[in-house]
């Protein structure tokens, strides 16, 4: 009994945070700042900012394989190597060993990951975007899924905390379809998106922007504090930024969270299942297993942040049973991961623009243009579909890669290959996957991975609306490039893509007003288990067709506020 | 006119087999193997070589690609290593046979004693060749998110042409060794900042 206390004790925190990336970040940060002790567990090894991105400063000729994968890197990263880039040499290292960590697929499911520090916040797109009034309210006016049990008042401030924390650069734009937000300087538009912004708004009355990402383009005092600097338009963001002039988990959240002295990390640690105390009515702590010496430990916390990352975060609220909860803690409902939801992507133009032979630009930007969702917007009325999608891209100049499919050799066409070609532009659209409870991932009965955990099993696919959406997001591109008259457009539309592919993966622990048909409350809390939040992308009830990770880090900041609030009025 | 699968592939085989007696069994015994398991199924056990012979043409083929000029060569640049290279470590079977079908067709044509102008009209010919067959791979660049492109072709039984093989590696290899791209372009490892500029006559593009 005793041992068992001093145990305990020594295994006991304010609050565990599960899953270091994206969202485990800013819970650990958030409630550190605000005084609680935290246990961060990561299930992954770990890498340390700047000291471990090996990768960031080699040349082009120190990377073995170039942009070309290795059969084997191939094969073991086989999930991971179905997104361009993932399986080179430069980031393999950091993506997870698909061999080493199956899962079923019922019906295909990309499902991209990063088992590490930082999980894909070290990888991610980095365009952030504040959701618009409507897209909190589609749900409801459609009789789709179930209302959002908050609207954009309620997490507009959250919004703005965040982005001044991370640093998004953007310009304000006044558009209600893409609210403005806390913002850095803008990055600069190359001179034939400048043409082709002007002549989309003038033919089509169409807005066309800069892109809104996490890159510093102007370190604010309190980014420097944590040892991050401005962008140095290196354009090799994916493979850890030396200079941690792009957020991550690594770069930002962390080491604020450091500061406060009050965080603990641990790594190699697969949490197995969270621990639910039948006669407090509330979740005591987590067990774990070690990834390498296979021991569990229990650990012991009054509130516990589940960020594991969407898929993961289901799995083990569906593998935390106990007789409050035998279908999986929270699952009143059935509705744990069911609704999983996307963005489907893979779909544009390509077009070839004539002329500005002499623009060109020094340094490389990591950000690209973007085109707010326009269809059933304002007075736009699709027959055939409902939502709408968004699409990045922008202008490049040819570079010798066009040599490969032209014709020629020898010196001349050697001497040829060293200057620049002509400008191409391109985009590719980002469209609304909407909730379906049939689309959804449950625990194999049988199969169980190398911890003895159940393996998570894929049964979901697009709907007809984003098969519809689909073919006019090819279209709506190839007719924007036309209307601004470029030449040689070709459209596309990828066949080999899946839920999972837009690695913005989500859905599968919907929030909602009514605990029969949702798992989270308003404030990320876990229905009649409310001192466990989830607060990544499972929490999503819809998922508009802007880029997530934004919303996830507000309403992560907005839970832990609500936490830390409730554990001082001795409410959880 | 539709050639047989089964006909047309013993008919290669044949091929490479009489290449094989005519160099002298130059041509390597896993070639053969490579082919015995890839009609078994067993595709990824082949472990890719060349003979010293077929080293010597893939080299002189990348030198006419990207000849030694005022600049370094595709020679100086190690290209040939880096192809042989690439392919073992990168591309599969399909892709090796075909590669090694290319060598060997170049070298029924005796492409090594010819002069200059011969080898250049025999690649010619080949390039034009590879255009035919690469419109059945149905070659597509798609856009994707976050200014990610990615080459998409229709999955073939036959691997890549050998042309096509050999110029993109060519390339590739030249491009970004240190010898090419440091003859070719000007090397910032950390722009500081990005700018939109005008490019003055003659002057180098950058690379990154």
């Amino acid at each position: 009994m005793n041992i068992n206390g001093k145990f305990e004790d020594q295994h006991t925190y304010d609050a565990i945070v599960i899953g270091s990336g994206m969202t485990g970040g800013i819970a650990a940060k958030e409630l550190t700042e605000k005084g609680l002790k935290v246990l961060m567990i990561e299930r992954g090894k770990e890498v340390e900012h700047v000291k471990d991105y090996d990768t960031a400063f080699k040349a082009p000729w120190e990377i073995q394989h170039r942009d070309k994968i290795s059969v084997h890197s191939a094969e073991e990263l086989w999930a991971n190597n179905r997104f361009i880039g993932m399986a080179q040499d430069d980031k393999a290292q950091f993506m997870t060993n698909d061999k080493q960590n199956p899962y079923i697929e019922k019906k295909p499911f990309d499902w991209i990951r990063a088992y590490h520090t930082g999980g894909k916040s070290m990888h991610w797109g980095r365009h952030s975007y504040r959701w618009n009034k409507q897209d909190f309210e589609a749900n409801a006016k459609d009789g789709i899924g179930v209302d959002w049990p908050i609207r954009y008042e309620d997490i507009a401030p959250w919004y703005s905390h965040v982005e001044k924390f991370v640093g998004v650069n953007g310009q304000k734009n006044n558009l209600d379809v893409l609210p403005d937000g806390d913002f850095l300087p803008p990055m600069l538009m190359l001179e034939p998106e400048r043409f082709f912004v002007d002549k989309i708004q003038r033919t089509l009355n169409r807005p066309v922007v800069i892109g809104r990402t996490a890159n510093l383009s102007k370190a604010q005092p309190w980014h420097t504090a944590l040892g991050r600097a401005t962008c140095q338009y290196r354009n090799k963001c994916s493979r850890g930024c030396p200079y941690g002039a792009y957020y991550s988990s690594l770069s930002g959240a962390i080491p604020a969270a450091k500061l406060t002295k009050r965080l603990s990390i641990l790594h190699d640690s697969i949490v197995t299942e969270i621990i639910y105390n039948e006669a407090g009515g509330k979740a005591k702590g987590v067990r774990t297993i070690n990834q390498h010496t296979l021991q569990t430990t229990e650990y012991f916390a009054k509130i516990i942040f589940v960020n594991a990352g969407s898929m993961n975060s289901a799995a083990l609220l569906l593998n935390s049973t106990s007789k409050r909860f035998p279908n999986g803690l929270g699952n009143d409902s059935d509705q744990v991961g069911r609704n999983i939801m996307d963005h489907h992507l893979g779909v544009g133009a390509n077009a070839t623009i004539e002329g500005f032979e002499d623009d060109f630009m020094y340094g490389q930007r990591p950000n690209s243009l973007y085109i707010p969702r326009f269809r059933n917007w304002g007075a736009d009325k699709q027959n055939n579909y409902i939502r709408g999608f968004g699409y990045q891209g922008g202008a490049s100049r040819a570079d010798w890669k066009r040599g490969i499919a032209a014709d020629g050799f020898g010196a001349a066409f050697k001497q040829e290959m060293t200057k620049v070609g002509s400008w191409n532009i391109g985009f590719g659209g980002f469209g609304e996957v909407l909730p379906n409870p049939n689309n959804r991932m449950f625990l194999d009965p049988i199969k169980k991975d190398k911890w003895g955990i159940p393996q998570i099993v894929f049964d979901a696919s697009f709907g007809d609306n984003e098969i519809a959406m689909r073919k006019d997001m090819a279209n709506a591109a190839a007719e924007m490039l036309d209307a601004a008259g470029f030449k040689n457009i070709t459209k596309n539309n990828r066949q080999d893509v899946h839920l999972g592919l837009g690695i913005h993966e989500m859905g599968t622990a919907r929030m909602g007003r009514d605990p029969k048909t949702s798992v989270l409350n308003k404030f990320n809390q876990v229905h009649d288990c409310r001192n466990v939040f989830v607060t990544d992308g499972a929490a999503m009830a819809s998922s508009s067709c802007v880029n997530p990770s934004l919303t996830y880090m507000a309403l992560t900041a907005r839970a832990a506020n609500h936490a830390v609030e409730e554990l001082k009025k001795r409410s959880i | 006119m539709p050639i047989n699968k089964k006909s047309r592939k013993m008919e290669r085989r044949e091929v490479i087999k009489n290449i094989a007696l005519m160099l002298g069994g130059s041509i390597s015994l896993p070639t053969l193997m490579a082919m015995k398991l890839h009609e078994s199924g067993f595709s990824n056990m082949f472990d890719f070589t060349l003979s010293a012979l077929q080293r010597k043409i893939l080299a002189e083929v990348a030198e006419v690609i990207i000849p030694r000029t005022d600049t370094p060569g595709a020679i100086d640049a190690g290209v040939p290593a880096f192809i042989e290279m690439m392919l073992k470590d990168c591309y599969k079977l399909p892709e090796h046979q075909s590669f090694i079908e290319g060598l060997d067709a170049l070298h029924s044509k005796d492409f090594l004693n010819k002069n200059m102008a011969d080898k250049i009209s025999i690649l010619t010919a080949v390039e034009q060749e590879n255009k035919t067959l690469m419109q059945a791979y149905n070659v597509q660049q798609t856009k994707m998110g976050d200014n990610e492109d990615k080459e998409l072709m229709t999955s073939q039984k036959k691997g890549l042409p050998f042309w096509r093989l050999m110029k993109e590696l060519t390339l590739l290899g030249y491009f970004t060794s240190k010898v090419g791209l440091n003859a070719s372009f000007d090397f910032v490892l950390v722009p500081g900042r990005f700018e939109l500029i005008k490019l003055k006559p003659g002057q180098k593009v950058f690379a990154y």
